[in-house]
């Protein structure tokens, strides 16, 4: 029999050796294949298995964080937003099936403990029972982001709030916003219909409208003609602006007007305190396209916000080709109509480039991640984005603007707890021809305290019906900017 | 008491220092799917170790009592392989199942200590074969009398009593194995003698076959009617190997292949449940979501693996469907790589070559037959389950054996381990590597015997 026995162990050995080829098969050569597979949901199972770091606010307040689920769910966490929709558009959202947006996805990394750093650290979290992961320290204070929501309230809009010495933004809020737990809630189908709503909701309440989307600026954009104006020397404190109705720009036989066909005029103090469109429209002619162009290239319209978030918006001056055959248009966008089109957190960028001697700083929600330990990791350092003007021209500018507050179009709404100075333009962007019911955008860009500048800020009220003049941007969006800017002086 | 013996001393040194380092092993994968989990070490490592290396103590500690001259290699490679198994079990179901398949190895090991210490001469065993053949049938009628037996997933396998449930199936395997062992060993001359002449075919006397060829078809037969394929199959190849090698005739072999050919065929054209195994096995990423969904995720979570593994706690074995029991080779696959995959199927196959070496060094026919037969059943079950989870043959719910979550299946295994074992001694003693002590019911029968001798003696006076 023993001739047999050595035949069935060697058939049993060729079996086994069957076997651990067929492993050697699935394992290393269809490896690649089989895990790219639709369907194949292992790589995201692993992803959401994981324990989750917080996503914290400057002044300590929890806005995202993962909690315990009971015992025999299908995940050991369950993401939280406990803001709900407050700091939705800066966290973004972290779902299984519905992917991962905004600081959840970005910040990934540091959150779920696998930066190098944090793979290191780690180790001692075996004893010490931590879980791994890191923390996403924002720059934002939730008084402030409550105060802008609070301001704003129903309307739509967006309202930024920018630290002037280090671009660090302390709030940005736009409203449509959405409930981030909607999405993330362990209810898939409920979760879908969540997003579906949302994607369908008019205002897009999913993008970040502050730093996604851009506007018509309408007279706000009178800082930048100005600073470009001052800076090529075209324009200087004490220039004359005839006093004008109606003014007809080359190339053309359409008039422009002032707001309701005012008469408007004087030096430039006098121009720019009551916004009067005639004086712009010959100043952006007077600087001419090639001016104009670069000029509001060293402003940095035309680059995308370089904000550490997803998928900025770039400001526009429209298109800019032929425009020396169009000269008209020119003049129109001097003011802020027709083509131009600004993002709000660049609008408070701007604010805060005056207020900074003409040092626009890098836009910044991060403020810095820690590891499981509370050590940091990262600290992000305030960085110069651009220099559009000089230090000479901003304290023009500033002047200027504090004017405007004082006797201008923003004096009316714009006024501080302590009577602290504070610098402000207001502006009306007119969306409606004419012959149609009047709807505009309402903004005001304003800086505080005007001598000491701290805090810049960038308010538009969108779409709204309300009777468009010069100062309609001041008497809707003012008092926002005022609400907001008691809060952020009132707490340091 | 036991006299002396250095080769068994050596043996039981050997088989102790392996046992120990499979225990080591076992507790370091407990603590790496706790950190792989929950990033912390368990909270119970502590009592965790103390058990498991209580338990394999025990074990080691009746082999050196019951068994000292036994192969050194096979205790530790089960120890390894139900300690993989116990590792992943309380990783995919810490609330459910850990408990019960603690309670279970505790069982397993006692019927472990409880088989050496009852069969202490091997080839007793084959003195009751008749007894074993009744009790391997009645073992596999159980759960198809009505009341005593219920289904489970499709089969009808199993038997309650009380608060717990059993396949006595299990069981059945040793007892008929047994019995073939013992059948075969005295009548194989006269299965392999072709004197019955039918036309030009030489075949051996019905006689003679007729009660292995009944059982054996019965057996089948019940497994067939209990829809547990895979135990059907692992039938069918344990009584056609042990056929041929005890009759050495190839057309034995032969003649199986072909029946099983024929008897997979007609299965597969008379039931359902039969084709769609099959249509499964051939196309399940079609059917990913709903038929497929078991043995597509297996793959996925395979591939996942890659060749280290995703780590112990950090795969998604739980969403394959049963990956405590039948799938769990592919847990293991998943979590701890081609490399881990690879050391089980070292495993098995050690324990086979152990066993089959076991078979070869000994002269008793009974014995040798046994050797083979309990080999082959643990050898293809390894493999009928493997294979079918990696999609090289349609799958059948068998268990692996030592790994998977089961009670019946771990106490029956580990029954089989403990006559292997006891082989393995039995060989020892008669080649004399080790002095062959007297067994308890000798030593009893001896003194029976010197006290009727003396007592005969003791009426003529004291001996002279």
């Amino acid at each position: 029999m023993n001739r047999k026995i050595r035949q069935l162990a060697a058939g049993l050995i060729v079996l086994y050796l069957i076997l651990f080829a067929a492993m050697n098969y699935w394992q290393v050569g269809r490896e690649a294949d089989l895990n790219a597979m639709d369907g194949n949901t292992r790589a995201i199972r692993r992803e959401f298995s994981r324990p989750r770091g917080d996503i914290v606010t400057a002044d300590g307040l929890v806005v995202a964080q993962s909690l315990a689920t009971p015992q025999g769910s299908d995940f050991p966490y369950q993401r939280q937003y406990p803001t709900g929709e407050l700091f939705a558009n800066v966290t973004g959202y972290y779902s299984l099936a519905l992917g991962s947006t905004q600081l959840e996805r970005t910040q990934n990394a540091v959150l779920t403990g696998q930066t190098a750093e944090q793979r290191i650290g780690n180790v001692e979290d075996i004893f010490t029972g931590g879980e791994g992961t890191g923390t996403v320290q924002l720059t934002m204070r939730a008084d402030l982001q409550e105060a802008a929501r609070r301001a704003l309230g129903g309307r739509r809009g967006s309202v930024v709030v920018v630290d002037v010495q280090t671009g660090a933004v302390l709030a940005m809020w736009s409203n449509p916003s959405y409930d981030p737990n909607l999405i993330v809630q362990p209810d898939f189908d409920a979760a879908v219909d969540a997003r579906a709503d949302l994607l369908e909701a008019p205002g897009d309440p999913l993008l970040a409208n502050a730093y996604q989307q851009r506007y018509m600026p309408g007279s706000t954009f009178k800082v930048l003609t100005t600073g470009i104006g001052l800076e090529a020397g075209v324009v200087a404190l004490d220039s004359d602006f005839e006093r004008l109705s109606s003014w007809t720009p080359p190339q053309t036989t359409n008039p422009i007007e002032n707001y309701n066909g005012t008469n408007c005029g004087g030096d430039l103090r006098e121009v720019f305190r009551r916004s009067c469109n005639i004086a712009f429209a010959q100043l952006a002619t007077n600087i001419g396209v090639d001016g104009m162009v670069n000029g509001v290239g060293a402003w940095g319209i035309g680059q995308p916000v370089p904000i550490d978030l997803p998928r900025p918006a770039a400001s526009t001056f429209g298109d800019t080709e032929g425009l020396d055959q169009q000269l008209p248009l020119l003049a129109i966008r001097g003011f802020g109509q027709n083509d131009d089109q600004m993002v709000p957190v660049h609008m408070a960028l701007v604010a805060a480039a005056v207020g900074n001697n003409g040092v626009m700083m890098q836009p910044y929600v991060v403020a810095a991640t820690l590891d499981s330990q509370g050590r940091t990791l990262t600290r992000t350092q305030p960085t110069e984005w651009l220099r559009p003007i000089s230090a000479q021209t901003a304290a023009t500018l500033n002047s200027l603007m504090q004017s405007v507050v004082t006797d201008g179009t923003a004096s009316c709404c714009l006024q501080l707890a302590n009577g602290v100075p504070v610098a402000a333009k207001t502006g009306t962007a007119q969306l409606n021809n004419d012959g149609q019911p009047e709807r505009s955008h309402a903004w005001i860009i304003a800086f505080a305290p005007a001598d000491q500048p701290r805090y810049a800020i960038s308010v538009v009220v969108l779409g709204t019906n309300e009777e468009i003049s010069a100062s309609t941007g001041g008497r809707l969006a003012g008092p926002i900017a005022s609400e907001v800017l008691d809060e952020a002086l009132s707490n340091g | 008491m036991a006299t002396a013996a250095p080769v068994a001393r050596a043996r039981r040194s050997t088989e102790l220092s392996l046992v120990v380092m499979a225990g080591m092993i076992t507790a370091i994968a407990y603590t790496f799917a706790s950190l792989g989990q929950y990033t912390q070490i368990p909270a119970r490592i502590i009592p965790f170790l103390l058990t498991l290396l209580g338990l394999l103590l025990l074990a080691h500690l009746a082999v050196r009592w019951f068994a000292r001259g036994a192969d050194p290699t096979v205790l530790p490679l089960v120890a390894l392989l139900h300690g993989i198994g116990y590792v992943m079990i309380t990783r995919l179901e810490p609330e459910r199942l850990a408990g019960l398949q603690t309670t279970w190895s505790v069982i397993a090991i006692v019927a472990f200590v409880l088989t050496l210490a009852v069969v202490q001469r091997a080839a007793d065993l084959a003195r009751y074969r008749w007894t074993f053949l009744l009790l391997g049938v009645a073992l596999l009628v159980m759960p198809l009398v009505p009341g005593v037996g219920s289904s489970f997933g499709g089969a009808r396998i199993w038997v309650s009593v009380g608060p717990v449930n059993f396949q006595p199936g299990e069981f059945a395997k040793i007892a008929l194995a047994i019995f073939f062992a013992g059948y075969l060993a005295d009548n194989r001359q006269l299965i392999a003698g072709g004197t019955w002449r039918v036309g030009p075919l030489h075949l051996p006397e019905p006689r003679a076959l007729l009660p292995v060829a009944a059982a054996w078809a019965f057996a089948v037969l019940v497994m067939v009617a209990e829809r547990d394929l895979g135990s059907s199959l692992l039938f069918f190849t344990l009584f056609v190997v042990m056929l041929w090698v005890s009759t050495e005739r190839v057309a034995y072999l032969l003649l199986g292949v072909v029946l099983f050919f024929g008897a997979a065929f007609v299965s597969w054209q008379l039931f359902d449940h039969v084709q769609l195994r099959v249509d499964i096995w051939l196309d399940p990423w079609s059917e990913a979501q709903d038929d497929g969904y078991q043995i597509v995720q297996a793959l996925w979570g395979l591939s996942d693996g890659g060749l280290m593994g995703t780590g112990l706690g950090r795969g998604s074995p739980d969403i394959v469907p049963v990956s405590e029991s039948d799938f769990i080779f592919t847990s293991i696959g998943e979590e701890l790589g081609m490399f881990g995959a690879a050391a089980v199927l070292m495993a098995y196959l050690l324990i086979v070559g152990a066993g089959l070496r076991i078979a070869l060094r000994t002269e008793n026919a009974f014995e040798k037959l046994l050797a083979v037969g309990l080999t082959t059943i643990m050898g293809i079950q390894a493999f009928i389950i493997i294979a079918g989870v990696i999609k090289l043959v349609p799958l059948t719910g068998i268990t692996l054996p030592f790994v998977s979550y089961g009670g019946s299946s771990l106490v029956s295994n580990y029954v089989l381990l403990a006559l292997l074992v006891r082989l393995s001694d039995s060989t020892a003693r008669r080649l004399q590597e080790i002095p062959d002590d007297p067994t308890l019911a000798e030593r009893r029968a001896a003194r029976k015997q010197r006290r009727r001798a003396t007592s005969r003696r003791g009426v003529r006076g004291a001996v002279t």
